[in-house]
């Protein structure tokens, strides 16, 4: 256990409590954490049930009462080392100090291939045992969300620049994203009549419903009560429909031109309509969209944080793809209707796309590629990748513009 | 929450357990955010919710945890369609006609009070867990199973810790159970949930951590064999795999090797005793090139 880990002095005085207090206001003002005088409470209580003396137990105890997610993870952490990083002591490393006022980085790192057998980093557990152990240099590499350095070079002088490149809002592939428009009803409207003709049968769960399968016995006898006993009036139990969930996929690229922002309005659209709506991007890399769109408020234009590589670069489908498909394998079921919006011009290896689709297809309820180009006259699927993906796809539609999206509902209806 | 009474306190741990030994005497190498977890959740009765992917020893955190602290498990297991009837109570319908047959035979007459009483009454889970008379680990496994309305009823019994049978009123925790969610993100949890538990993201161990879990849970594996299991697959997990490798497969896998008597993982042995590891036939041969190089060496 380094030295560093031991609390120095300037921790312990009694304004620890208003410390935490306004590291919990930070937390909630910079970063939307949903933290309340209820979990403000519960972080000063925890304190009082860890050695406070260990600063890794006291990062440890409020990460446990302040994060509600793997996304937060890394930006609490970066947080925290602002607030509670010895300030005293020997000169800090010369690396530049840790980004206080960016906004949250992207949300959680997407796992790619690093050093094979090399001990990885992980928000929360291991995490633990990595960024504060080594004292300052690392505690202050620890801080980058963890996969995203892997694989990276070890150069001791890299990590710095790496750090300040992905998170400053000017850097990477694309900038911030903008994509405004006055176009929302209609999107809405479009959206809406997709959300009404999913059918995806029933689920398994009864509720009570007038018309049903099953005689519901404890509301009807209770119901009896009324007739003297007699259960003149019969309830039933039914399944009712079950409620679709939306796996968007986004191209970002390059060649989406201005077809991808509006692929990401309608994507809004839906999310406004439909409850479960995941939306993520590609370029070269993979990025998770829904927590941003979430917060964006309709009937505005919207403002995405730097994409960095999930965003104006090139393609690599078929990867992102695979990628996807690994980490919501568990949540791609019959329910979800997996939509694919790309031109298909990729650079990668049409083996990872088939491979992806195969795996997506099985699991989903409905697999549709929505293309731009396919909305051009005299189109043909020529390109690698949608050749590589047609055998796996229940639709291959044209996505040009809003009377394309318009047509999705009726296209898609009764593939299910 | 703090203008209620609140319901009996948890009871403190009778004298300061260290869990991390406790917790290694039972063959769980658990990490420090781990252990800082548990403590939290003895030390201020919150639930905790364990999330990540399959098979990094979720369940098994909060079975171990009854373990130490000498309490009973309760445990809930999750799927889509349970309803709270299912997770609280039922009442033993065949029980109650054939007492009704009886009474009416010795034409005695039933009241309700006795045709719904505490015998009658078939406690489940959560009833079970909020009726102890000490504090047990209340396990409520891939709550991310269980649909929406399942998920709404839960919150109102971890923030009340009370629950209403019609026929018996309203019934308070005796003592309050410690509570261990798990989820393995199926599908998203509302922050209505998350805001009532402390948070936990727990991902495969390092190689080095897994190595020691390997050698605890099984003492008789040479070290030379334990180490290239565990090499083997934290190798497999950076393949983009369809069902990556927990570590309960890290442990299948050694524990198949050891039960055939190899020290060594040669290319026999690999093919063997692959289906313990990888179980998806996609994965198996997308990771064939990669497992043959390593049983070369």
């Amino acid at each position: 256990m380094g030295t560093s880990l031991d609390a120095p002095p300037h921790l312990l005085p009694a304004d620890l409590p208003a410390r935490v207090v306004a590291f919990a206001a930070r937390l909630r003002a910079a970063h939307g954490f949903l933290i309340g005088p209820g979990e403000v409470t519960d972080a000063l209580r925890a304190l009082g049930a860890v050695d406070v003396l260990r600063l890794r137990e006291v990062r440890d105890a409020l990460r446990l009462v302040f994060t509600a997610s793997p996304a937060q993870a890394p930006v609490f952490d970066a947080e925290f080392d602002a607030f509670f990083r010895p300030r005293t002591g020997p000169p800090p490393p010369e690396l530049p100090p840790l980004l206080p006022q960016t906004e949250a980085p992207p949300p959680p790192p997407q796992r790619v291939q690093g050093e094979a057998g090399e001990p990885r980093p992980v928000p929360g557990e291991s995490r633990a045992e990595d960024s504060l152990e080594a004292g300052e240099v690392q505690a202050l590499q620890g801080r980058t969300p963890p996969r995203e350095t892997e694989g990276e070079p070890d150069d001791p002088a890299d990590p710095p620049r790496l750090l300040q490149a992905r998170l400053s809002p000017h850097a990477g592939e694309g900038g911030r994203v903008e994509a405004g428009g006055d176009d929302l009803p209609e999107l809405l409207r479009a959206a809406g009549a997709l959300v009404r003709a999913v059918e995806l049968g029933r689920a398994q769960r009864r509720v009570p419903m007038s018309r049903g399968t099953r005689l519901d016995l404890r509301r009807t006898l209770r119901g009896s009560a009324k007739t003297a006993g007699d259960p003149a009036r019969l309830r039933w139990l039914g399944r009712p429909r079950r409620a679709p969930r939306f796996l968007i996929v986004l191209d970002g690229s390059r060649s989406m031109g201005r077809n991808a922002t509006l692929l990401l309005r309608f994507a809004h659209a839906l999310h406004l309509r439909a409850r479960r709506v995941e939306v993520y991007a590609f370029s070269t890399a993979l990025t998770r969209l829904t927590p941003t769109l979430r917060g964006a408020p309709p009937g505005e234009a919207l403002h995405l944080p730097d994409l960095g590589d999930a965003w104006g670069g090139g393609t690599r489908i078929g990867e992102n793809l695979l990628r996807l498909a690994r980490d919501e394998r568990a949540r791609v079921t019959r329910d979800t209707i997996v939509l694919i919006l790309s031109d298909g011009l990729d650079t990668g290896e049409p083996e990872d796309l088939t491979r992806a689709l195969r795996d997506l297809g099985h699991r989903a309820g409905l697999l549709a590629w929505l293309s731009p180009l396919a909305a051009t006259p005299g189109y043909q699927p020529v390109q690698r990748a949608v050749q590589a993906a047609l055998p796996h796809l229940d639709a291959f539609l044209p996505a040009g513009g809003v009377a394309d999206l318009h047509a999705l509902a009726r296209a898609l209806r009764g593939r299910w | 929450m703090s203008d209620r009474p609140e319901p009996s306190p948890t009871a403190p741990v009778p004298a300061p357990i260290d869990l991390r030994t406790a917790f290694r005497e039972r063959g769980y190498v658990a990490g420090d955010a781990l252990v800082t977890a548990l403590r939290l959740v003895v030390a201020l009765g919150k639930p905790l919710l364990l999330e990540g992917p399959a098979g990094v020893g979720k369940t098994e955190a909060a079975k171990t945890l009854a373990g130490a602290l000498g309490a009973r498990l309760i445990r809930l297991q999750c799927y889509e369609g349970l309803d709270a009837q299912a997770a609280l109570y039922e009442w033993n319908y065949a029980r109650q006609l054939l007492h009704l047959r009886a009474a009416e035979a010795g034409g005695r007459p039933v009241t309700d009070a006795e045709l719904y009483g505490p015998e009658f009454l078939m406690r489940r889970p959560l009833l079970e867990a909020i009726s102890q008379p000490t504090p047990p680990v209340l396990l409520i496994d891939e709550v991310d199973r269980a649909d929406d309305a399942f998920e709404a009823f839960l919150l109102e019994l971890l923030a009340e810790w009370q629950v209403t049978v019609p026929e018996l009123g309203t019934i308070t925790a005796t003592a309050r159970p410690h509570v261990i969610l798990t989820s393995n993100r199926a599908r998203e949890l509302s922050d209505a949930l998350r805001r009532r538990c402390l948070y936990l993201w727990v991902d495969y161990p390092s190689r080095a951590q897994e190595l020691e879990i390997v050698k605890a849970r099984l003492p008789g594996i040479s070290e030379s064999l334990a180490a290239q299991v565990t090499r083997a697959v934290h190798t497999l997990r950076e393949l983009p795999l369809g069902k990556p490798p927990g570590v309960a497969e890290t442990l299948d896998w050694a524990a198949a090797l050891v039960a055939l008597h190899r020290d060594h993982l040669d290319e026999g042995a690999l093919h063997v005793t692959l289906g313990a590891v990888l179980k998806l036939r996609e994965d198996q041969a997308l990771a064939r090139a990669t497992l043959e190089r390593l049983a070369r060496g």
